[in-house]
């Protein structure tokens, strides 16, 4: 498949899947569980939304998912307490796998959400979203339905304010268009494409997502990609539009830190598969210039981009998901 | 939930039996108001409920030719129809943010009071008497209206009250807030609106010599109007609510305009008053030579059933077995309508919150199923005919 084919196969609208009724017939038909997961912290605006329209939507009316659970980093604005009162199941990411660690992140969360979670598909959906509708979630999951060859999903926004006819350019925000699209075109020019590929919401076979790491910080999505782009190939992937995505801006500085662990995830990958060599360890502080009063310094933010492994090599996860093929090579 | 004879008993376990369904009815709360609704583009609100009737198995869906979002569910016996309104329309324009931010406790959006939250239940109504298994001999007619507020002054649910196939027995309008309110009878209204435009002559247009500023005229009048001497009992007031005139610092202008609202337990004294304002309205015009005209377009007659109608009776003790306060008063709501048409009807509200003019609105969440099972409780009591006057 090439990325043009691709590009017309595999892009959807979540309108194609509006269908509530075929997409629960078709998912029982096809044996599946779906698990819907929202990361969080100190989201106490959003949640409850998000939470209840799900929920009601595709959990009670259309029992298209099977659990919606809240992964939380140790907010302190009552998030937690929120998405329970919704009808969530709540997670501290920290007591989940304590023997492992805990590690602050992102990416630590929707690692953890393949051991907490039971589906065989994941749908993550960032906690943030002012403007939250069920096509957040069948928007994602309705490819994976319709195509058993897809195994996983990327949302992507494109409605645009003011437009009359034409060619019109579309495309991620600004750290995908000056940083992840250029390096994608440099190095894996199949996957640009793809035309948001930090979208924080996306969905995927647990048969895949268990197979690769996970960084737990900022370069989370990219590295999602790249891995199982060199597993899997293009015609793994899907994205759909999701139409407009309204939440909180980042300041372009916030913005310059994302862009810090994004590159550090990026050449963690060069470097392991040998297409690019540095003669000395990355570094992994940010620095960041600041005037106050008048006078200028240097924040330092320390990003460290430390990576999950595969959770299919943890034993606790093989052993909550995988006992009977374990007992059977025993 | 079995049927038992005790309409108020049986009301007091409806909250505890909707409870499975709160997140439902918050998430088409939160659905309904996101929704931009104001007057006469209410078609996706109409749309959306419709769709949610289909869903519901309403046997009967669909718009009427005034397009209003209205469902029927046929009864056991079908002698009687009880109506069940909620005005679908906001004084929200299309452009303000329509989000609605959830927290614990409330919800927070612009209109949620008023009347998103009405809306709600007309529309998550057909799935909550499925889930309590609850039937019904009466006909339940289910309508959102459009075209209520501003000057279009109900003429959605007037148009559908007049071309109904089957006559409605009873109305029960649903506000969004306050919870405890009880409306049996709508006092007695009258709109109007004053335009002032200075005469203008000649090629250029100009004023004639010595006129004044319209702002200047319409002053006149509105002191004259606030002169007029108005009884404290039966209650009557007059208010002037809306200016509008001017277009910079340094122009006088040539038009201004002036709403006003009057308000009397009394419809003969609203008539009087009436006449009075149209003698102010034309002899300042005479006196400062310009054009000025009255239009009185609204008028809503006093009227209601009494404290003793039985449906006043059974509502109370219904709120009383849920522990609600009744508050009881005059309604400006739809109400009138079924009274100017001899239905006995009252307006109830589902929860506790704000209705705010400069910033959005707010329902708390926790009083919502009681408010539900409230409604419940009356179509109980009046599909049982214990709301009848005895003849």
């Amino acid at each position: 498949m090439t990325p043009e084919q691709w590009l017309q196969d595999r892009t959807y609208h979540h309108s194609n899947f509006w269908n509530l009724r075929w997409l629960v017939e078709e998912k029982q038909r096809q044996g599946l569980t779906i698990s819907l997961c929202l990361p969080t912290l100190n989201e106490a605006k959003t949640v409850g939304k998000e939470i209840i329209l799900l929920k009601s939507e595709l959990y009670d009316r259309y029992p298209l998912i099977d659990e919606i659970a809240v992964i939380d980093s140790g907010s302190t604005d009552g998030t937690r307490e929120i998405a329970a009162s919704f009808g969530a199941d709540v997670y501290l990411a920290e007591d989940c796998l304590p023997e492992l660690g805990n590690r602050r992140g992102k990416g630590e969360n929707l690692w953890k959400a393949l051991y907490l979670l039971k589906g065989d598909i994941i749908v993550y959906v960032d906690s943030d979203i002012n403007n939250i509708h069920p096509r957040f979630v069948y928007g994602l999951i309705g490819p994976l339905i319709k195509e058993p060859e897809v195994q996983y999903v990327k949302a992507f926004y494109d409605r645009p304010l003011a437009f009359s006819q034409g060619i019109r350019p579309t495309g991620g925000g600004r750290v995908t268009e000056i940083l992840v699209r250029p390096l994608f075109s440099l190095f894996y020019p199949e996957l640009t494409p793809i035309i948001q590929p930090l979208s924080g919401e996306y969905a995927g076979r647990r048969s895949i997502l268990e197979q690769i790491p996970f960084p737990v910080g900022y370069g989370v999505e990219t590295a999602m990609l790249i891995d199982i782009y060199e597993k899997h190939g293009l015609a793994a992937f899907a994205q759909t539009d999701l139409d407009t995505r309204v939440h909180r801006n980042q300041e372009t500085v916030a913005l310059g830190r994302m862009a810090f662990g994004i590159l550090r995830a990026f050449f963690n990958r060069l470097t392991a598969r040998e297409r690019a060599q540095f003669p000395y360890e990355l570094a992994d502080i940010m620095r960041q210039p600041k005037v106050d009063q008048g006078k200028f310094e240097q924040a330092e933010y320390k990003i460290e981009e430390f990576e999950r492994p595969p959770m299919v090599e943890i034993a606790a996860y093989l052993e909550k998901f995988h006992q009977s093929v374990q007992a059977e090579s025993e | 939930m079995s049927e038992i004879a005790d309409v108020p008993m049986l009301t007091a376990e409806i909250p505890d039996a909707l409870a499975p369904l709160r997140e439902e009815i918050l998430a088409e709360l939160v659905l309904l108001s996101q929704i931009p609704s104001p007057t006469g583009e209410e078609i996706r609100r109409v749309e959306h409920i419709l769709n949610r009737f289909v869903e519901a198995g309403v046997p009967e869906a669909g718009q009427d030719e005034k397009g209003n979002a209205a469902g029927f569910l046929p009864g056991r016996v079908g002698d009687r129809t009880i109506m069940l309104v909620a005005h679908l329309d906001t004084i929200v324009p299309s452009n303000i943010d329509h989000n609605v931010e959830v927290t614990a406790d409330r919800l927070i959006g612009p209109g949620i009071s008023d009347n998103a939250t009405g809306a709600t239940v007309i529309s998550m109504l057909p799935n909550c008497l499925d889930h309590l298994g609850l039937k019904f001999d009466s006909n339940i007619s289910l309508l959102g209206t459009v075209n209520s507020l501003d000057r279009s002054h109900d003429s959605g649910l007037r148009f559908h009250l007049e071309n109904m196939v089957h006559p409605v027995d009873a109305g029960i309008c649903i506000e969004g807030v306050q919870l405890g309110r009880l409306n049996y009878f709508s006092i007695g209204t009258l709109r109007g609106r004053i335009d002032c435009d200075v005469r203008l002559e000649g090629n250029y247009q100009s004023r004639s010599y010595g006129s004044q500023s319209a702002v200047a005229v319409l002053n006149h009048i509105m002191n004259r109007i606030l002169a007029i001497e108005v009884p404290q009992r039966p209650f009557t007031h007059i208010s002037i609510n809306r200016v509008r005139a001017g277009v910079s610092y340094d122009v006088e202008p040539d038009h201004a305009e002036l709403g006003f609202e009057v308000n009397s337990h009394d419809d003969a004294r609203i008539d009087r008053i009436e006449t009075q304002i149209q003698e102010i309205v034309a002899e300042v015009a005479a006196r400062n030579a310009v054009d000025a005209k009255l239009d009185s377009f609204f008028r809503r007659r006093a009227g209601g059933i009494g404290f003793s109608h039985p449906l006043v009776k059974s509502t109370i003790e219904v709120m009383e077995a849920l522990g609600i306060s009744p508050d009881q008063g005059h309604s400006p709501s739809e109400l009138s309508e079924f009274i100017a048409r001899g239905i006995p009807a009252v307006t109830l509200g589902i929860t506790t919150g704000e209705k705010n003019r400069k910033k959005p609105d707010h329902v708390n969440i926790e009083p919502i199923l009681r408010g539900v099972a409230q409604i419940v409780g009356v179509l109980l009591a009046i599909d049982r005919g214990i709301t009848e006057e005895p003849a």
